[in-house]
């Protein structure tokens, strides 16, 4: 209840904030959009040149995108973790945060939440549909259950994994960046992984499980058996790599160093 | 290099004649260029996962491209073998272009070091370039050789054996970098008109990558698509030194697409030129 | 009771070394090497509630090291930490809860919005009752005269006017102890005043505890009764502002004008049994440095109308220079060549 006051908060004053630089807002909205469309085009070229994906086809490929647009943006809204070594242990307003009484990490969330990027989870929803429309697919009592359930796992699957690499830079001297690498290889989730290699999939499926984000969980809707009990395993991997996130971030908060002397 | 890019350089020249000053100068801007390399070295963590991830990279890419061809033959010019030396050389040759000036000037400028930078006796935008440089050396050397060395263990890639080939694309791989710089510095210097720069630059960092040819090789957009993109900037940065590498373009060909990149380079220090005049004066005459 | 106890507390970094030249960071890269260092060194003390202690000590001394580990910002390498009948990094949020604090350097105020609406915030992350709330931010905002700047936003504040804001930003929840790093750093020398006056008053009237890290001796003098000098990690004194200066204020410079060329020999004789040094500054002025155990009025006495005395002034060492020269021998206790050794200490400043 406290937690959900505060997100209140911060919401009402990240539009007080927002409100001053309105033309921002639109430029982040039109940007995530067009990120989303060019990943889209790969999607729409491969297919000109192809008729199946390991398998799958145009339709089942793009459904899997929209899936993973939804975990994606509800992400990228509530868990920003991009520039926190510069802001917070560079410029130390780590100090600042260990000195409330909330959860550091919470408050870190809090501070930069970015609704913008939910836009993204609006389209992926829309994307879905259309593409499960095409394909035939039928709306069952249990989908839109599933689909929060597995939403939510996924976005827990991003929070540890970004979690713990971010709580390396409580370890390192140096700031890290890891994170924009790691941008590239999420997005290796929304293909269908039997096309990889064994190593690949493994790393994918069990090391930074980004296959969890996107094509497993978007597999039960497709009705793919072949990876059904992969998607039923999806909370179960969220919630793993989310206590070993959150494990890793308590852990190195104790070794912070502060800034400055 | 142009003179009014050059200009302020000038000032430095206290310590005796014209010509000692331009050196002590060039100098210093090499300094910049192994200060970098050296700071590049201090960040272990990034340098280790970096060879892991841009491997990584190589071999979904492989592999996805693998799936696609399935049993076909050749795909927009490209031959399943040309298609994976092309990938992995793409990836290997974004390991030393890529740089991150664009979020580095906008840094600068929103927290207000700028001005600071703008009065000290050398030329902001090519002090930027050589820290570039030095990244991009350190990336070459260190990232990208035993990248490139890794992936033809795991991957058949099939290097060049023309020495045409392997001049051409070192020639065409240094004029990548200068042309992805500009692009970032053209993008980083947006932060003096826009209040907030961020969606600019995570655009063009999509952009840049679909555009140029590393995620799909030009030629297999669809026709319209690719006559648009043959004749933007991006396609020099990725898809001709890529076509070089892999024997696709040969003999004189490669000066015809060395000659496009020369004109890009040379058609985008006009906006720099202007964004860095007008930036110059929107800071001295309005105070930032 | 005790607001703070500090035992052996001890906090060591651990700084990666960088080897030189391209050579070294080749080095680097495959096998780095670490250096130990230890900012503060088994240091010990305690502060009652209710009471202002001054913590102070060069760049580097271990100050804010010392401050982060009372905060709960950093956790101690080994030593015990209780503030408020807490240890600090063990249950943080429950612990910062009784405490304020304000870092002079950074803000903890939202840069882009009106100061109320950071203040509104702090109140739900604080969970003060809206009542509490609006009676404590009244109180403050009256006190502080800032009416005017509630619904500004930080980034249009000037300096004094935004750390005003700090203060109450860190004051909403009626802490029981505040910590203060360098509040005073860059303020003018009015607004200092009133944030000085504004923490005493608060101290005397909630008996809130302060402990305050500084650079600015006035803030000492004016505001603290005890002082606590770190240097190099250990604590070289720790004790009431005024013993200090009887310990360390070693004595009185008396200044002579005279209305007729006065020779130093001859004030050396006139003063011959007394172990005073005269420097004379020209024919018609020249001063005398008297120990802190001889009386100023009995050097008077010989001098006085034997000479032709037009102006006296006497000067008594103030803790600017008293800490000064602590800093300079690094350590509180008093050297046994004192005299000598502090005349020394002040020309060099001077020069």
């Amino acid at each position: 209840m406290y937690y959900l006051g505060l997100l209140g908060e911060y919401l009402k004053n990240y539009m007080k904030t927002r409100l001053t630089y309105r033309a921002d807002f639109w430029v982040e909205i039109v940007s995530d959009l067009l990120f989303q469309a060019v990943n889209f085009i790969f999607i729409l070229v491969i297919f000109m040149h192809t008729d199946s994906l390991g398998g799958w086809s145009q339709n089942e490929v793009i459904f899997v995108y929209g899936f993973f647009m939804v975990p994606y943006g509800i992400f990228g809204c509530f868990i920003n973790l991009w520039g926190f070594s510069e802001r917070y242990i560079v410029k130390g307003e780590m100090d600042r945060v260990l000195t409330r009484p909330a959860h550091n990490l919470f408050q870190i969330f809090l501070e930069n939440v970015d609704p913008p990027a939910l836009a993204g989870s609006l389209i992926g929803i829309v994307v879905m549909i259309i593409s499960g429309g095409n394909l035939g697919l039928s709306l069952e009592w249990w989908t839109l259950p599933a689909l929060v359930l597995l939403s939510v796992s996924a976005v827990a699957i991003y929070t540890g994994i970004y979690t713990a690499l971010t709580s390396l830079s409580f370890y390192s001297d140096a700031p890290t960046g890891i994170l924009p690498l790691m941008y590239n290889i999420q997005s290796y989730g929304r293909y269908p992984v039997t096309i990889y290699n064994r190593a690949i999939q493994v790393l994918l499926t069990w090391v930074i499980p980004f296959a969890f984000v996107g094509v497993y969980p978007a597999a039960l809707f497709l009705e793919r058996e072949e990876m059904r009990s992969m998607a039923l395993l999806t909370p179960a991997v969220g919630a793993v790599f989310l206590t070993v996130g959150l494990l890793s971030w308590n852990h190195g908060v104790r070794k912070y160093k502060g800034a400055g002397s | 290099m142009s003179d009014s890019l050059m200009a302020p350089a000038g000032g430095g020249s206290a310590a005796g004649p014209q010509k000692s000053g331009r050196g002590l100068l060039l100098g210093a801007y090499f300094d910049f260029i192994r200060i970098r390399f050296l700071t590049m070295l201090a960040y272990r963590v990034n340098y280790y996962s970096g060879i892991l991830i841009y491997t990584l990279n190589i071999g979904v890419n492989y592999f996805t491209w693998k799936a696609i061809y399935g049993g076909g033959e050749s795909l927009g010019g490209f031959t399943g073998a040309q298609m994976t030396t092309y990938v992995a050389v793409s990836w290997m040759a974004r390991a030393f272009y890529f740089n991150n000036l664009d979020r580095e000037i906008s840094t600068d400028i929103r927290d207000g070091s700028i001005a600071i930078q703008f009065i000290r006796p050398y030329n902001y935008v090519l002090v930027k370039m050589m820290q570039g440089l030095g990244e991009g050396l350190f990336r070459f050397l260190m990232l990208m050789i035993p990248g490139m060395a890794i992936a033809m263990l795991l991957f058949p890639v099939q290097l060049p054996t023309e020495l045409s080939s392997w001049a051409g694309f070192l020639t065409m791989l240094f004029f990548s970098f200068l042309i992805n710089s500009q692009i970032n510095v053209l993008t980083g210097l947006s932060a003096f008109f826009v209040e907030n720069n961020e969606g600019v630059m995570r655009m063009k960092r999509v952009i840049v990558d679909l555009f140029s040819g590393l995620i799909v090789p030009i030629s297999l957009f669809p026709g319209w698509l690719s006559k648009v993109l043959e004749v933007l900037p991006f396609q020099a940065i990725t898809y001709l030194p890529g076509s070089v590498f892999t024997g696709r373009v040969q003999g004189t060909g490669i000066w015809s697409v060395l000659g496009i990149q020369v004109i890009w380079f040379l058609i985008l220090l006009l906006p720099i030129i202007a964004l860095y005049r007008a930036a110059r004066k929107r800071l001295f005459v309005q105070g930032g | 009771m005790n607001a703070i106890e500090v035992q052996d507390l001890r906090k060591t970094f651990k700084v990666q070394k960088n080897r030189e030249g391209l050579k070294g960071a080749f080095a680097d890269l495959f096998k780095r090497q670490y250096s130990e260092v230890t900012a503060v060194k088994d240091i010990h003390f305690t502060i009652p509630q209710g009471e202002i202690c001054g913590y102070i000590g060069e760049n580097g001394a271990g100050k804010s090291t010392t401050i982060k580990m009372l905060t709960g910002i950093l956790v101690p390498t080994s030593g015990s930490v209780k503030v408020g009948g807490y240890v600090p990094y063990l249950e943080r949020e429950r612990f910062v809860q009784e405490i304020g604090v304000v870092f002079g350097q950074r803000s903890q105020l939202w840069w882009d919005i009106g100061v109320i609406e950071s203040f509104q915030l702090l109140r739900k992350v604080y969970r003060v009752p809206e009542q509490d709330f609006r009676k404590r931010l009244d109180e403050l905002v009256e006190r502080l005269a800032l009416q005017d700047l509630l619904n500004r936003p930080v980034r249009k504040l000037s300096l004094g006017q935004r750390m005003r804001c700090e203060l109450v930003a860190a004051l909403l929840h009626n802490p029981a102890i505040l910590f203060l790093d360098e509040p005073t750093i860059g303020l003018d020398i009015v607004v200092k005043s009133e944030i000085r006056d504004f923490l005493r008053d608060m101290n005397r009237e909630h008996g809130t505890t302060i402990l305050l890290t500084t650079h600015d001796l006035q803030d000492i003098e004016a505001l603290c009764s005890r002082v606590i000098m770190l240097d190099d990690g250990r604590i070289i004194y720790d004790g009431g502002l005024e013993e200090l200066k009887q310990r360390w204020g070693t004595g009185v410079e008396v200044q002579f004008q005279f209305g007729t060329p006065t020779k130093l020999p001859q004030l050396e004789q006139w003063s011959a049994e007394m172990p005073v040094s005269w420097t004379a500054e020209n024919e018609l002025g020249a001063k005398v440095w008297i120990p802190r155990d001889l009386n100023v009025s009995d050097l008077l006495a010989k001098v006085v109308g034997k000479a032709d005395i037009t102006d006296i002034k006497i000067i008594e060492t103030n803790t600017d220079d008293i800490v000064r020269s602590i800093y300079q021998s690094g350590s509180a206790e008093k050297p046994a060549e004192q005299t000598a050794a502090d005349q020394d200490g002040k020309e060099a400043v001077h020069v």
